[in-house]
């Protein structure tokens, strides 16, 4: 996989392997429902103490199904992305994708929305996510923690893109 | 926190106290796993207004103490921080300062 700045100033990756693809379109599935105990993680509690109560009700009541809002347009816009990749056919299919710079946010936030969920739901420790361990890929656990990394590269790639663009 | 690529930009965290701190709320936000390290400072400078050093300071404190206070002042702004935060899906909570 190839990743770099478009003539059109986009951001791509190019020459994604199928499996890759398939990862990909995955980032559009709704967290909620796929991984309705892992994406608990994504709306938290403002605080814990007991002079907070008043807020946590509020928090609940408001913000939360606003921040959920919020989510849902982000990966919406990621979806819109996913349906517009193109595949290379041959004897090596390939897909390329294209992120415009005003869609780096959503993919930021949808990227680490189910890598959040995916990491909760299988209750990944910082061991595990280290890198040093293989994923074992005969399990569904193993699958994921794949899929949490290989959403991490795509996230590094895309904040070291803004970084450089940003210059500073 | 998952790894960044630049880890010799770092210097040893300190504590920063904003001159807001002696106010009685605190923003605090909590380690987790997942978020990149990159991400997080990123966040920060976003919502604060950071420069990278003092960004990448609170980042390494997070990642380090498991905790960094990023904000102190009045309630209703401590909120609206929190709730950036979780915006970002980072782990934000509001303390009353001790």
């Amino acid at each position: 996989m190839i990743f770099e700045r478009s003539k059109n100033g986009n951001f791509r990756f190019s020459r994604i392997h199928p499996l890759l693809g398939e990862l990909l379109q995955a980032v559009a599935i709704d967290p909620w429902e796929r991984y309705p105990d892992g994406s608990m993680r994504l709306l938290p509690s403002p605080g814990q103490s007991e002079d907070l109560e008043d807020l946590r009700l509020d928090w609940q009541d408001h913000v939360q199904p606003g921040l959920r809002h919020h989510f849902d347009l982000e990966r919406a816009v990621v979806s819109e992305d996913l349906a517009c990749m193109i595949q290379r056919k041959g004897k090596i299919p390939s897909w390329t994708l294209e992120i415009s710079p005003d869609h780096s946010d959503a993919w930021l936030t949808t990227l680490n929305a189910l890598r959040l969920a995916l990491a909760e739901e299988h209750r990944f420790t910082e061991k595990d996510l280290s890198g040093k361990t293989p994923s074992d890929l005969e399990t569904e656990r193993g699958l994921a923690l794949m899929q949490v990394n290989f959403y991490a590269f795509i996230q590094e790639c895309l904040l070291q893109a803004i970084e450089d663009e940003s210059g500073v | 926190m998952q790894g960044m690529n630049q880890p010799g930009l770092l210097e040893a965290p300190e504590v920063e106290l904003s001159e807001n701190l002696d106010l009685p709320w605190l923003v605090v936000v909590h380690n987790d796993p997942v978020n990149l390290m990159s991400y997080v400072a990123m966040v920060f400078r976003r919502i604060f207004g950071w420069t990278r050093e003092r960004a990448e300071r609170h980042m390494m404190e997070v990642h380090t103490k498991g905790r960094s206070v990023v904000w102190g002042g009045g309630r209703e702004q401590a909120e609206h921080y929190v709730q950036q935060l979780h915006s970002f899906l980072l782990l934000a909570t509001l303390e009353k300062s001790s």
